[in-house]
């Protein structure tokens, strides 16, 4: 919703900023046509009509953008004027949670419906205040935290203020923390919802459940089928697939200012800053520091502080005084030990604080486990481990923890650092699921943006070697050499492995000749009419291709004999991800001008091949055709130059590897093309081929080619060995 | 004068419009999402006093909470950390002790034994067990195992069924480990259960059944969708092929159109499977056949899914959904088709293949539980080779591996290390070591002196250091991690080898480009003897290859680590008693886990002619030796030996060009 209204309003700003564009541009040029007298009528005119309609508009907008400035809603100003509902003592209350629910039994997804952006729509019910029979209100109106959820939702693509159309509901009763409500009457409040049918579809957010002596897991409010997002779930109560773990958000993120610290090692290898830690297991820590000596520092409260120190920013050892969260800082591994509940809202701080978690909480849910890689940030060891904490974490590689470290910090921006960030990532694993085709992959939740740019993800990944006996289609570019053509077409069906010939015929202007005329050859021969003379038609994704290899070959390559080509193919079914040609290229820096140029000549080195007959997968081909970057695609139309680089480049930049040069052979010669090599026009065709290069180099933002210094030739060529014994004798020379 | 005037005041003019309209965009931009039309999203209102609601946790409130030790495991509950003791497994290699089965052993039972006795577990009396397995390998018929002896309530305990028909209601399971096909996901304790794969009876126990995909897109003709029938087999819905373009757009699918009730291989781009029990058999038919399997609410937990990122591999659809789901997967763009389907097959291929795997799968499971944090990284379980190729007690960083260069964005950098092997005869290879000393990428030359003979106590003078270490007089010794090799890449040498320092500097630099590969000088071929009905290879020169001689070859010391440490005892025996097997034996690990052959860099023909073949001698005289490659297959379970037909050689190799435009000018001398 909120996607489609951005979309209109662009719309309508440009109709008004288009149309004043032309009438400045078409003025002047109007007015020398007119008479004076005219000219004045008419400007007087038209200015008129222009303020006229600006006024209209004017009108029709300003008064509410005044409104929404400031607070446009005048009935509901402050929280403490929202409508006040009673509960009668015998309301209905909801059942417990049923542990056995699952996305599939007990979420209705009928509600999320065909959707074609895959989000799902998120309602929030309006705030009241709720008091029981003799008028006692049943919770807290609404938390700071609260209510920043519910905006960053409300602000968020999820929502939608139609409860009809509305897949996930929020109430916008508050139960954060479970201290601060009653649990029955609360209950009976999410009861007389409007939509609440046993709490389908509903999602209740919790970060400190439980409550004395004996601190649940879960929150304790009867909910039914509601969904949890909880902080502090175990193996218990965690409906693993349904429930969401959530972290419990520190207020200390907002309120102190903690300059990033890289990774690296620290001052201290393992700290403990927690207050609240059970004697025995402060025991155990003290025993640690009292074995390690410096490198292991335990905090405690400190309890002789002078008067007006917030005494929650503080932590001492003995006699000295330290300043949370800024000492986590000078911790590599820091203690996040379970109190009374499992969940801890020191975890952020010490994500933030670049230093890795020691996770020690016995079945703990670690927040949003369902998608992010805990074992990549943190360590979790179990309770009755705590005396080996040293020895398990000395273990680990220094490598690993800076990467850790790194990862740590990763989280806490992405997931942790703010009640916006939290409700983003529960409602994405929820969207996640009701739309797993669209969902996010692990990489794009857990790799750091520096990951992510760095990686490649090589579409054609798995190690296999296509079937010799699936063969290759080739694919001939022509235009009208229709002679030329022909000799091509017989010279190409003599190769063993051809399975089918399609020849793109790039001419509008003139039929291709009739069947009569062609080749009679072994293998089908389909003829593909385009729209347009356009380069890019050869690598178009044509439905006629049904192998996965194609052979791109211009219609003046005649040089290449059978056993080339074959061969060709035999290094292509090796390399089924790589470009595999004949002439290479190379691109060189050039120092004195500062930037790409490209070379042909003898070099010991290739980065490039020719297109004018090089062996790839199709799927390069759909590539090229609908996720070239940039405006590469129209600018090799446009100058009917440089597809086969703007292909070497595509190739290498989505797998990361280079190209490979088969055969000695350095040019495509013909007869036809004398004209080409010819000395002047070589020079400016090789300027202009370096601008390519420098022109698709900065719209990739990257130089993905990939040099290398070898080519592929037959097992024995050129060996001291019987001609007639070779599998490919007859590869050609330059 | 005029025309000045008339053009300033049009530009006054058009100035001022300008000026309005840009003053009325910001304010059109504001106004109009807070319009408040009729149905207008209104969002959750900006409260006044929003800066004075309290927080959710007050200061005070945490630090009053009394904390509280775990409590004690609920019912038949249990995770990792309650219910497992990790005290015992300290020490190398996982330590299991498997029960005993009562009455006759079969034969299946025994030669899982033989392979969990052969993987990197090893079996301890039940005291000082890690983990104590019982096996549950054959459907059961009619009877049910007997409460073991040292059961303690099912701690440390394993219990693996393959079947999913094994009675579990003679005894109480407790604190016992279950690992089983397919569990239903409402009684599946996730991180301490293991799912396992439903497998059919007949599922092959080691080596292991190819995946069937031959391409890595789907092949145009394909149908879209194929549906799981109740009786193991598949229907087909073929859509027009015409209608299924690259870009995705399919028209509706007609309908089922063709039955194939006896194959049992779907052949379709996605293979729909519902989500009851019995289905999941249909599962792993998918995998097999590369159809990405589109699971319609599985009431069953995935294989292996603590590990696995399933999403990568298959696509979980809500049943209640059915067209959004197919239409769903109609527009699904055709690079995440291909990225499903070829992850469809490499899991198949790690996990799932053989009845082997899937036993290695699920003690690595418990091994990486038991490890925390030094356990295998989510990537290395999920892009190939697979975690059982990749050891974690070798680095849990996979920049150390020569798989994930690529992934990662980067290559190898730094030099090789060269080792050479002294045999028998003891002389020490001065002009080898000078050859190989002159490469600009050698970093250090190891000697591994494994003659009876002392080593000299005087060495050349080399740029680079030389150690001499002292081996067992063992041929797999010089597949062993020794410690003194400090570079990823390893020359590997023998005394009697003859290499140019030319020759060795290009075949490092290919080997930057294919780090996960063998690179090598000497070749042999592998070829199937029909005559004799068994493999055999030959050392002549032929057109192809699919082994590279280790006496020069070029390779990632991670493969001393699997050599040393994946490789069965009993290989490394064999190669022990046959020295021609290590070469084979190497090739076979390294194709085994690649799945691509060695590469050859050309070799300078006056090696050839100034000594005997590098070929140990006796390459046919001695039927043994002819006779390990068809043993090694027997204990890999297949052939895993790849042929190829090129040779990298340096770009301007023996063309008509002036020598000194070429590198690499020394490879070409007569």
């Amino acid at each position: 919703m909120g996607q489609a209204r951005l979309e209109w309003e662009e719309e309508a700003v440009c109709v008004i900023m288009c149309a004043s564009v032309k009438y400045n541009i078409r003025g002047p040029a109007l007015i020398p046509r007119m008479k004076t007298k005219h000219r004045i009528y008419y400007v007087t005119l038209f200015s008129i009509v222009l303020l006229g309609l600006i006024a209209t508009g004017m009108f029709q907008f300003w008064p509410h953008s005044i409104e929404s400035s400031s607070d446009w809603n005048v009935e509901k100003r402050s929280v403490r004027d929202v409508p006040v509902v009673r509960l009668p003592a015998n309301s209905p209350s909801p059942e417990r949670g049923d542990l056995s629910c699952r996305m599939h039994t007990c979420f209705d997804v009928y509600r999320c419906g065909f959707n074609p952006k895959n989000k799902i729509k998120v309602y929030i019910y309006s705030l009241k205040k709720y008091v029981d029979d003799a008028g006692v209100p049943v919770s807290n109106t609404i938390s700071r935290e609260y209510n920043e959820l519910l905006t960053a939702i409300s602000d968020s693509d999820y929502y939608t203020d139609d409860i009809s159309r509305a897949c996930l509901f929020v109430p916008s009763i508050d139960v954060l923390n479970q201290n601060t409500l009653r649990t029955e009457e609360t209950a009976q409040a999410l009861a007389q919802l409007s939509r609440w049918d046993r709490g389908t579809n509903h999602l209740l957010f919790n970060m400190l459940p439980g409550g004395p002596p004996d601190y649940n897991t879960a929150l304790d409010v009867p909910r039914d089928r509601a969904l949890l997002a909880g902080g502090g779930f175990s193996t218990w109560t965690y409906r693993q697939g349904y429930d969401v773990s959530i972290p419990v958000y520190s207020p200390l993120s907002a309120e102190v200012d903690l300059p990033e610290k890289g990774p690296g090692p620290r001052r201290y290898f393992l700290l403990s800053s927690q207050m609240a830690v059970h004697p025995e297991y402060r025991e155990d820590l003290e025993a640690l520091q009292a074995r390690h000596g410096e490198s292991v520092l335990v905090l405690d409260k400190c309890t002789n502080l002078s008067e007006g120190v917030l005494w929650v920013r503080k932590r001492c050892r003995e006699h000295q005084v330290y300043d949370y969260p800024q000492v986590l800082q000078e911790g590599t591994f820091c203690v996040v030990l379970r109190g009374a509940r499992l969940g801890q809202a020191v975890l952020s701080d010490v994500l933030r604080a670049g230093c890795v978690p020691v996770v020690i909480a016995d079945s703990y849910i670690l927040p949003f486990s369902e998608v992010l890689d805990w074992k990549r940030a943190s360590v979790v060891v179990p309770e009755e481990k705590i005396p080996d904490v040293y020895g398990i974490l000395q273990s680990i590689p220094q490598r690993q923890i800076e990467e850790m470290q790194r990862q740590a910090r990763w989280f806490w921006e992405a997931y942790f650092q703010s009640i916006k960030a939290i409700a983003m990532a529960t409602l994405q694993i929820i969207n996640d699921r009701i739309y797993p085709y669209a969902a996010l992959s692990y990489e794009e939740w857990n790799d750091p943006p520096t990951v992510k740019w760095s990686s490649v993800s090589n579409p054609l990944f798995l190690p296999l070697i296509p079937p010799q006996s699936q063969g290759f289609t080739a694919i001939v570019l022509t235009y009208d050499r229709v002679e030329s053509l022909f000799r091509v077409i017989t010279e190409v069906s003599k190769v063993p492995s051809l399975s089918k010939l399609l020849v793109v015929w790039n001419n509008q202007n003139k039929n291709p000749p009739e069947d009569s005329v062609w080749p009679k050859i072994r293998v089908p021969l389909k003829v593909v009419r385009t729209a347009e003379n356009k380069l890019s038609n050869r690598f178009f994704p044509y439905d006629e291709i049904e192998t996965e290899a194609v052979l791109a070959i211009d219609d003046d390559i005649i040089m290449l004999t059978s056993d080339e080509l074959q061969f060709g193919y035999e290094v292509w079914r090796e390399f089924p991800d790589r470009l595999v040609g004949y002439p290479g290229r190379l691109h060189l820096w050039d120092h004195e001008m500062n930037k790409w140029k490209y070379e042909s000549e003898w070099t010991n080195e290739v980065s490039m091949v020719l297109t004018g007959a090089a062996f790839y997968h199709k799927y390069f081909n759909y590539l090229y055709t609908y996720k070239m970057p940039g405006d590469i695609k129209n600018w090799v139309d446009a100058h009917m130059n440089c597809e086969d680089i703007a292909m070497n480049f595509l190739v290498a930049n989505v797998t990361g590897k280079a190209v490979i040069k088969v055969t000695p052979r350095k040019k495509f010669k013909c007869p036809e093309c004398t004209a080409i090599d010819g000395l002047s026009l070589d020079q400016t065709h090789m300027v202009e081929r370096s601008e390519c290069i420098n022109k698709f180099a900065s719209v990739f933002g990257t130089m993905p080619l990939k040099v290398v210094e070898h080519r592929a030739d037959p097992v024995l060529y050129k060996d001291d060995f019987p001609e007639k014994l070779k599998s490919f004798p007859n590869i050609g020379s330059l | 004068m005029q025309s000045w005037r008339r053009k300033s005041l049009w530009l006054a003019l058009s100035a001022s419009w300008l000026l309005v309209l840009l003053r009325v965009f910001p304010l059109l931009r504001l106004a109009v999402p807070a319009r408040p039309w009729a149905g207008a999203p209104q969002g959750w209102p900006r409260w006044l006093d929003a800066e004075l609601l309290q927080s959710f946790s007050q200061p005070g409130e945490l630090p009053e909470d009394d904390p509280q030790l775990p409590q004690a495991p609920r019912g038949g509950s249990c995770d990792w950390g309650a219910c497992f003791d990790v005290s015992k497994c300290r020490g190398g290699g996982l330590k299991v002790f498997v029960y005993p089965v009562a009455g006759p052993i079969s034969d299946t039972h025994r030669r899982i034994l033989a392979s969990i006795e052969s993987s990197r577990s090893r079996s301890v009396s039940p005291d000082e067990a890690c983990i104590l397995l019982l096996l549950s390998l054959e459907a059961p018929a009619g009877e049910c195992i007997p409460v073991p002896q040292q059961w303690n309530g099912g701690r440390n305990h394993l219990v693996l069924s393959l079947h999913p028909a094994f009675c579990t209601q003679t005894f109480q399971l407790g604190q016992a480990m279950v690992a089983k096909a397919s569990p239903m996901v409402d009684t599946f304790r996730p991180g301490f259960d293991v799912a396992l794969p439903l497998l059919p009876e007949a599922h092959p126990l080691r080596g292991g059944a190819p995946g069937r995909l031959g391409q890595h897109s789907p092949h145009p003709g394909v149908p879209l969708l194929a549906l799981a029938e109740e009786r193991g087999g598949w229907r087909t819905a073929v859509p027009d092929s015409s209608a299924c373009p690259w870009d995705g757009r399919c028209e509706q699918d007609r309908g089922p159109e063709q039955t194939h009730p006896g194959a049992t291989l779907p052949n379709a781009t996605f293979c729909l499977i519902p989500g009851h029990r019995p289905d999941a058999l249909h599962f792993l038919q998918a995998l097999q056949a590369g159809c990405i399997p589109v699971l319609l609410s599985p009431r069953w937990e995935l294989p292996f899914s603590e590990v696995i990122d399933w999403t990568k591999a298959a696509i979980v659809a809500d049943e209640r959904l059915p067209f959004q789901v197919v239409a769903a997967l109609q527009e699904m763009p055709p690079t995440r088709v291909l990225a499903l389907r070829q992850q469809t097959q490499f899991l198949w291929d790690a996990y799932f293949s053989s009845v082997e795997k899937v036993i290695h799968t699920t003690l690595e499971i418990i091994q990486d539980r038991i490890f925390g944090a030094s356990a295998h990284p989510s990537l290395l379980w999920n892009s190939p080779p697979g975690a059982l190729l990749a050891l974690p007690t070798f680095s849990t960083s996979p920049s150390d591996f020569p798989f994930y260069y690529l992934q990662r964005g980067s290559r190898p950098v730094g030099r090789f290390s060269a080792l050479i092997w002294v045999g028998a005869p003891g002389q020490p290879p001065l002009k080898l070591i000078q050859a190989v000393a002159g490469s600009q990428h050698c970093a250090q030359i190891l000697v591994l002196w494994s003659s009876e003979k002392p080593p000299p106590p005087r060495w050349p003078k080399t740029a680079v250091p030389l150690t001499v270490l002292e081996g067992q007089r063992k041929v797999s010794d010089r597949f062993f991690p020794h410690r003194a090799i400090s570079t990823d890449a390893i020359l590997s040498l023998d005394a009697q080898s003859s290499l140019t320092t030319s020759e060795v500097d290009f075949a490092f630099v290919v080997w930057q480009s294919f780090p996960e590969r063998m690179v090598g000088f000497l070749t042999l071929s592998h070829f199937w003897d029909e005559a004799r009905g068994g493999w055999g290879y030959t050392a002549e020169r032929a057109n192809e290859f699919s082994v590279v001689l280790t006496s020069a070859a070029l390779y990632h010391r991670y493969y001393h680590i699997l050599f040393t440490h994946y490789l069965p005892k009993a290989l490394r025996a064999l190669a022990d008693e046959a020295p021609t097997c290590v070469d084979i034996l190497m090739n076979f690990l390294v194709a085994a886990v690649t799945k691509l052959p060695p590469l050859k860099v050309p070799y300078g023909k006056q090696h050839l002619e100034a000594r005997p073949p590098l070929a140990p001698e006796g390459l046919e005289s001695q039927p043994p030796v002819q006779d390990c490659i068809n043993r090694m297959a027997v204990e890999f379970g297949y052939m895993p030996l790849v042929s190829s037909r090129l040779r990298l050689d340096p770009v301007l190799f023996k063309d008509p060009v002036s020598v000194l435009r070429k590198k690499y000018r020394s490879l070409e001398k007569p």
